[in-house]
Protein backbone atom coordinates (compact mmCIF):
# COMPACT_ATOMS: atom_id res chain seq x y z
CA UNK A 1 0.00 0.00 0.00
CA UNK A 2 2.84 2.40 0.87
CA UNK A 3 4.60 1.67 -2.43
CA UNK A 4 1.38 2.36 -4.37
CA UNK A 5 0.89 5.68 -2.56
CA UNK A 6 4.51 6.59 -3.29
CA UNK A 7 4.00 5.77 -6.97
CA UNK A 8 0.91 8.00 -7.13
CA UNK A 9 2.78 10.81 -5.34
CA UNK A 10 5.72 10.40 -7.71
CA UNK A 11 3.60 10.72 -10.84
CA UNK A 12 1.50 13.60 -9.45
CA UNK A 13 4.54 15.61 -8.35
CA UNK A 14 6.32 14.94 -11.66
CA UNK A 15 3.24 16.16 -13.56
CA UNK A 16 3.05 19.28 -11.40
CA UNK A 17 6.76 19.97 -11.93
CA UNK A 18 6.11 20.10 -15.66
CA UNK A 19 2.67 21.70 -15.60
CA UNK A 20 3.06 24.63 -13.18
CA UNK A 21 4.12 27.86 -14.87
CA UNK A 22 5.94 29.44 -11.94
CA UNK A 23 9.54 28.17 -11.80
CA UNK A 24 9.77 28.09 -8.00
CA UNK A 25 6.60 25.99 -7.64
CA UNK A 26 7.92 23.65 -10.33
CA UNK A 27 11.15 23.17 -8.40
CA UNK A 28 9.14 22.56 -5.21
CA UNK A 29 7.18 19.83 -7.02
CA UNK A 30 10.47 18.37 -8.30
CA UNK A 31 11.71 18.32 -4.70
CA UNK A 32 8.66 16.20 -3.79
CA UNK A 33 9.51 13.88 -6.71
CA UNK A 34 13.05 13.48 -5.38
CA UNK A 35 11.77 12.74 -1.87
CA UNK A 36 9.24 10.15 -3.08
CA UNK A 37 11.93 8.53 -5.20
CA UNK A 38 14.33 8.37 -2.25
CA UNK A 39 11.71 6.71 -0.03
CA UNK A 40 10.89 4.28 -2.86
CA UNK A 41 14.55 3.33 -3.14
CA UNK A 42 14.92 2.95 0.62
CA UNK A 43 11.85 0.72 0.82
CA UNK A 44 13.19 -1.40 -2.04
CA UNK A 45 16.35 -2.22 -0.04
CA UNK A 46 18.56 0.04 -2.17
CA UNK A 47 19.88 2.06 0.78
CA UNK A 48 23.14 3.21 -0.87
CA UNK A 49 21.28 4.56 -3.87
CA UNK A 50 18.71 6.26 -1.63
CA UNK A 51 21.51 8.06 0.24
CA UNK A 52 23.17 9.10 -3.04
CA UNK A 53 19.84 10.27 -4.44
CA UNK A 54 19.15 12.32 -1.32
CA UNK A 55 22.61 13.93 -1.32
CA UNK A 56 22.59 14.76 -5.03
CA UNK A 57 18.94 15.83 -4.93
CA UNK A 58 19.59 18.26 -2.06
CA UNK A 59 22.40 19.96 -3.99
CA UNK A 60 20.53 20.03 -7.28
CA UNK A 61 17.36 21.40 -5.72
CA UNK A 62 19.20 24.14 -3.82
CA UNK A 63 20.76 25.37 -7.06
CA UNK A 64 17.49 25.00 -8.97
CA UNK A 65 15.60 26.98 -6.28
CA UNK A 66 18.13 29.79 -6.50
CA UNK A 67 18.11 29.94 -10.28
CA UNK A 68 14.31 29.57 -10.37
CA UNK A 69 13.93 32.56 -8.07
CA UNK A 70 16.48 34.52 -10.10
CA UNK A 71 15.06 33.72 -13.52
CA UNK A 72 11.31 33.91 -12.88
CA UNK A 73 9.89 36.67 -15.06
CA UNK A 74 6.23 36.81 -14.07
CA UNK A 75 4.76 37.77 -10.67
CA UNK A 76 3.48 34.79 -8.68
CA UNK A 77 -0.09 33.69 -9.26
CA UNK A 78 -2.43 33.43 -6.29
CA UNK A 79 -5.02 30.99 -7.72
CA UNK A 80 -2.54 28.17 -7.97
CA UNK A 81 -4.79 25.51 -6.38
CA UNK A 82 -7.48 26.00 -9.04
CA UNK A 83 -4.86 25.64 -11.75
CA UNK A 84 -3.31 22.56 -10.16
CA UNK A 85 -6.55 20.55 -10.06
CA UNK A 86 -6.69 19.36 -13.72
CA UNK A 87 -3.02 18.42 -13.62
CA UNK A 88 -3.53 16.41 -10.42
CA UNK A 89 -6.52 14.56 -11.93
CA UNK A 90 -4.58 13.73 -15.11
CA UNK A 91 -1.58 12.60 -13.04
CA UNK A 92 -3.80 10.34 -10.89
CA UNK A 93 -5.19 8.74 -14.05
CA UNK A 94 -1.64 8.31 -15.39
CA UNK A 95 -0.49 6.58 -12.21
CA UNK A 96 -3.22 3.89 -12.33
CA UNK A 97 -1.52 1.66 -14.98
CA UNK A 98 1.60 1.38 -12.81
CA UNK A 99 -0.54 0.19 -9.89
CA UNK A 100 -3.04 -2.10 -11.58
CA UNK A 101 -1.08 -3.59 -14.52
CA UNK A 102 2.19 -5.45 -14.67
CA UNK A 103 4.81 -6.46 -17.23
CA UNK A 104 6.41 -9.89 -17.04
CA UNK A 105 10.19 -9.61 -16.70
CA UNK A 106 12.49 -12.55 -17.40
CA UNK A 107 15.66 -12.15 -15.31
CA UNK A 108 18.97 -12.37 -17.16
CA UNK A 109 21.24 -15.26 -16.31
CA UNK A 110 23.79 -13.26 -14.26
CA UNK A 111 25.25 -14.41 -10.95
CA UNK A 112 23.51 -12.71 -8.04
CA UNK A 113 26.32 -13.34 -5.56
CA UNK A 114 28.00 -9.98 -6.16
CA UNK A 115 27.82 -7.52 -3.28
CA UNK A 116 27.58 -3.75 -3.74
CA UNK A 117 31.19 -3.15 -2.66
CA UNK A 118 32.46 -5.90 -4.98
CA UNK A 119 30.47 -4.55 -7.90
CA UNK A 120 31.67 -1.02 -7.21
CA UNK A 121 35.38 -1.60 -6.54
CA UNK A 122 36.35 -4.97 -8.07
CA UNK A 123 34.35 -4.62 -11.27
CA UNK A 124 34.20 -0.87 -11.77
CA UNK A 125 37.14 0.68 -9.87
CA UNK A 126 38.67 2.45 -12.91
CA UNK A 127 35.23 3.65 -13.90
CA UNK A 128 34.58 5.19 -10.49
CA UNK A 129 37.95 6.99 -10.49
CA UNK A 130 37.39 8.22 -14.05
CA UNK A 131 33.98 9.62 -13.24
CA UNK A 132 35.52 11.52 -10.32
CA UNK A 133 37.98 12.99 -12.84
CA UNK A 134 35.12 13.92 -15.16
CA UNK A 135 33.32 15.76 -12.35
CA UNK A 136 36.50 17.65 -11.36
CA UNK A 137 37.13 18.59 -15.02
CA UNK A 138 33.58 19.88 -15.45
CA UNK A 139 33.77 21.90 -12.24
CA UNK A 140 37.13 23.41 -13.29
CA UNK A 141 35.76 24.16 -16.78
CA UNK A 142 32.75 26.01 -15.37
CA UNK A 143 34.98 27.95 -12.95
CA UNK A 144 37.34 28.96 -15.80
CA UNK A 145 34.46 30.04 -18.06
CA UNK A 146 32.92 32.14 -15.29
CA UNK A 147 36.33 33.65 -14.44
CA UNK A 148 37.01 34.55 -18.09
CA UNK A 149 33.57 36.16 -18.37
CA UNK A 150 34.24 38.18 -15.21
CA UNK A 151 37.63 39.32 -16.57
CA UNK A 152 36.05 40.16 -19.96
CA UNK A 153 33.29 42.22 -18.33
CA UNK A 154 35.74 44.17 -16.17
CA UNK B 1 2.76 -2.40 -8.54
CA UNK B 2 4.95 -2.47 -11.64
CA UNK B 3 8.13 -0.40 -11.68
CA UNK B 4 8.58 -0.63 -15.45
CA UNK B 5 5.20 1.00 -16.12
CA UNK B 6 5.97 3.60 -13.45
CA UNK B 7 9.30 4.48 -15.06
CA UNK B 8 7.67 4.57 -18.52
CA UNK B 9 5.06 6.98 -17.11
CA UNK B 10 7.83 9.21 -15.70
CA UNK B 11 9.68 9.01 -19.01
CA UNK B 12 6.52 10.03 -20.89
CA UNK B 13 5.99 13.02 -18.57
CA UNK B 14 9.63 14.08 -19.09
CA UNK B 15 9.45 13.77 -22.88
CA UNK B 16 6.16 15.71 -22.91
CA UNK B 17 7.81 18.52 -20.94
CA UNK B 18 10.87 18.46 -23.19
CA UNK B 19 8.73 18.81 -26.30
CA UNK B 20 6.16 21.34 -25.12
CA UNK B 21 7.79 23.66 -22.58
CA UNK B 22 9.68 26.74 -23.76
CA UNK B 23 11.32 27.89 -20.52
CA UNK B 24 14.89 26.57 -20.20
CA UNK B 25 14.43 25.70 -16.51
CA UNK B 26 11.41 23.54 -17.42
CA UNK B 27 13.51 21.81 -20.06
CA UNK B 28 16.10 21.08 -17.37
CA UNK B 29 13.41 19.71 -15.05
CA UNK B 30 12.18 17.48 -17.91
CA UNK B 31 15.71 16.16 -18.43
CA UNK B 32 15.91 15.45 -14.68
CA UNK B 33 12.67 13.47 -14.86
CA UNK B 34 13.91 11.45 -17.85
CA UNK B 35 17.16 10.67 -16.01
CA UNK B 36 15.16 9.74 -12.92
CA UNK B 37 13.02 7.31 -14.95
CA UNK B 38 16.13 5.68 -16.39
CA UNK B 39 17.83 5.34 -13.00
CA UNK B 40 14.67 3.95 -11.44
CA UNK B 41 14.76 1.06 -13.92
CA UNK B 42 18.34 0.28 -12.91
CA UNK B 43 17.75 0.36 -9.17
CA UNK B 44 14.38 -1.21 -8.73
CA UNK B 45 14.92 -4.03 -11.20
CA UNK B 46 18.34 -4.73 -9.68
CA UNK B 47 17.01 -4.72 -6.13
CA UNK B 48 13.97 -6.82 -7.00
CA UNK B 49 16.26 -9.41 -8.66
CA UNK B 50 18.73 -9.14 -5.73
CA UNK B 51 21.66 -7.98 -7.90
CA UNK B 52 23.96 -5.22 -6.63
CA UNK B 53 25.49 -4.46 -10.02
CA UNK B 54 22.55 -2.27 -11.04
CA UNK B 55 23.03 -0.07 -7.98
CA UNK B 56 26.76 0.24 -8.70
CA UNK B 57 26.08 1.27 -12.29
CA UNK B 58 23.63 3.89 -11.10
CA UNK B 59 26.33 5.94 -9.39
CA UNK B 60 27.81 6.66 -12.83
CA UNK B 61 24.36 7.76 -14.00
CA UNK B 62 24.02 10.06 -10.97
CA UNK B 63 27.39 11.74 -11.57
CA UNK B 64 26.64 12.21 -15.27
CA UNK B 65 23.24 13.64 -14.40
CA UNK B 66 24.80 16.10 -11.94
CA UNK B 67 27.32 17.23 -14.59
CA UNK B 68 24.50 17.78 -17.10
CA UNK B 69 22.53 19.80 -14.55
CA UNK B 70 25.57 21.96 -13.68
CA UNK B 71 26.39 22.67 -17.34
CA UNK B 72 22.78 23.45 -18.31
CA UNK B 73 22.35 25.73 -15.28
CA UNK B 74 25.59 27.57 -16.13
CA UNK B 75 24.40 28.07 -19.70
CA UNK B 76 20.98 29.14 -18.46
CA UNK B 77 22.40 31.86 -16.22
CA UNK B 78 24.73 33.14 -18.97
CA UNK B 79 21.94 33.18 -21.57
CA UNK B 80 19.47 34.92 -19.27
CA UNK B 81 22.06 37.57 -18.36
CA UNK B 82 23.03 38.16 -21.99
CA UNK B 83 19.58 38.15 -23.63
CA UNK B 84 17.25 38.83 -20.69
CA UNK B 85 15.02 35.85 -21.41
CA UNK B 86 14.94 32.07 -20.94
CA UNK B 87 12.30 31.41 -23.60
CA UNK B 88 13.70 29.06 -26.26
CA UNK B 89 11.64 30.54 -29.11
CA UNK B 90 12.60 34.11 -28.22
CA UNK B 91 16.25 33.05 -28.07
CA UNK B 92 15.94 31.44 -31.52
CA UNK B 93 14.40 34.66 -32.87
CA UNK B 94 17.19 36.75 -31.34
CA UNK B 95 19.81 34.44 -32.87
CA UNK B 96 18.17 34.65 -36.30
CA UNK B 97 17.97 38.43 -36.15
CA UNK B 98 21.64 38.59 -35.08
CA UNK B 99 22.62 36.34 -37.99
CA UNK B 100 20.63 38.54 -40.40
CA UNK B 101 22.36 41.66 -39.07
CA UNK B 102 25.79 40.01 -39.47
CA UNK B 103 25.05 39.05 -43.09
CA UNK B 104 23.89 42.60 -43.86
CA UNK B 105 27.09 44.02 -42.37
CA UNK B 106 29.20 41.61 -44.46
CA UNK B 107 27.43 42.49 -47.70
Amino acid sequence: MILELLAVGLVVSACLAIYLDEAVYSVAALACTFIFMTILYALSNAIFVAVFQLAIGAGTLAVLFLSGEMLSEKPREKKILKKMLPAVVVALLMSFPAIFFSVVVTPANVSSEVSFAQALWNMRAIDVVLQGLVIVTVALGIAIILYERKVGES
Amino acid sequence: MDYIILSVTLLAIGIYGLLTKRHLLKVLISIELIAMAASMNFVLLASSLDKALGEAFLILAFSTDTCVTAIVLGLLVIVSKKYGTCDIRKLAEIEQSEKGADEENKS
